[in-house]
């Protein structure tokens, strides 16, 4: 079973609320986690996997 | 054309088409304004002021795209274009993977009010522009689901998850990235075979 990530990937805060988001890695597949702030303040994430850097 | 459009691709890197392709559909025009979110993606100024996009960005991200929205069913993506010259490429693109489209306006309450009679529940949006889009990226952060989103050099990725570097305004630019997405998501499916469709077939007509 795969693992689901509770923290953001960008701050490393939890995910609590409205406006976070899970989705598969464009690149690999593992789920990445983001937080509304982050998502909304357009901060760059990388997947701790393969180091797919987005949005 | 312009002479200094061309932009030469160092190494092996293999585009989907060929780079005059891309070229001649004006994929790379951007417009004269620059947002640092875009930054990464532009190729260079040129003289008239008019920023570059770096057409190799732009490939992988639909190689990236098209893999991504792979991973879902195909009844739960939707597709949304307010912008008119995106409406035909949209909907095409959606009846090809097998996807929703919502063309034209967005309206409102569609992905957070269950009382709405329009209203669904789609697991991941794609957008044509961020902006002129900006109702259904609102829902879709509401309702907790990836936003991909087509952006040019003069849009903010405010809850974008992920970039496709393009001119979104041309319709030969939009026509062409949705036909090459369209392939793309059916390739990752293994249904090439099922693709019969030409460029001009996405093209919105006058």
């Amino acid at each position: 079973m795969k693992e689901i990530p509770e923290k953001c990937v960008s701050c490393g805060i939890k995910l609590t609320g409205v406006g976070g988001v899970r989705f598969p890695c464009p690149s690999c597949g593992t789920i990445i986690a983001r937080c509304n702030k982050c998502k909304q303040q357009s901060n760059t994430y990388t997947c701790k996997s393969c180091g797919f850097g987005g949005p | 054309m312009v002479e200094d459009d061309v932009i030469t691709v160092e190494g092996e890197y293999e585009t989907l088409i060929p780079i005059d392709e891309y070229l001649a559909a004006g994929v790379h025009i951007g417009t004269q304004q620059k947002t640092s979110d875009m930054m990464n993606y532009i190729y260079r100024v040129r003289t008239d002021g008019l920023y570059v996009l770096d057409v190799q960005s732009t490939d992988k991200r639909i190689r990236l795209a098209g893999k991504f929205l792979a991973n879902y069913e195909p009844s739960k993506i939707l597709v949304v274009s307010a912008r008119q010259y995106g409406q035909r490429p949209a909907t095409m693109f959606a009846k090809t993977i097998g996807a929703k489209a919502n063309v034209g306006r967005f309206i409102p309450n569609t992905l957070t009010n269950p009382a709405f009679a329009g209203f669904i529940e789609p697991d991941v949006l794609m957008t044509t522009d961020p902006s002129g889009d900006a109702q259904a990226v609102n829902e879709a952060v509401d309702a907790g689901i990836p936003v991909v989103a087509l952006c040019d050099t003069n849009n903010m990725i405010s809850n974008v998850d992920l970039v496709i570097p393009t001119n979104n305004k041309g319709r030969k630019a939009l026509t062409l990235i949705y036909w090459l997405l369209a392939r793309q998501v059916l390739r990752e499916r293994n249904e090439e075979d099922r693709f019969r469709y030409t460029v001009s077939d996405f093209e919105m007509e006058f």
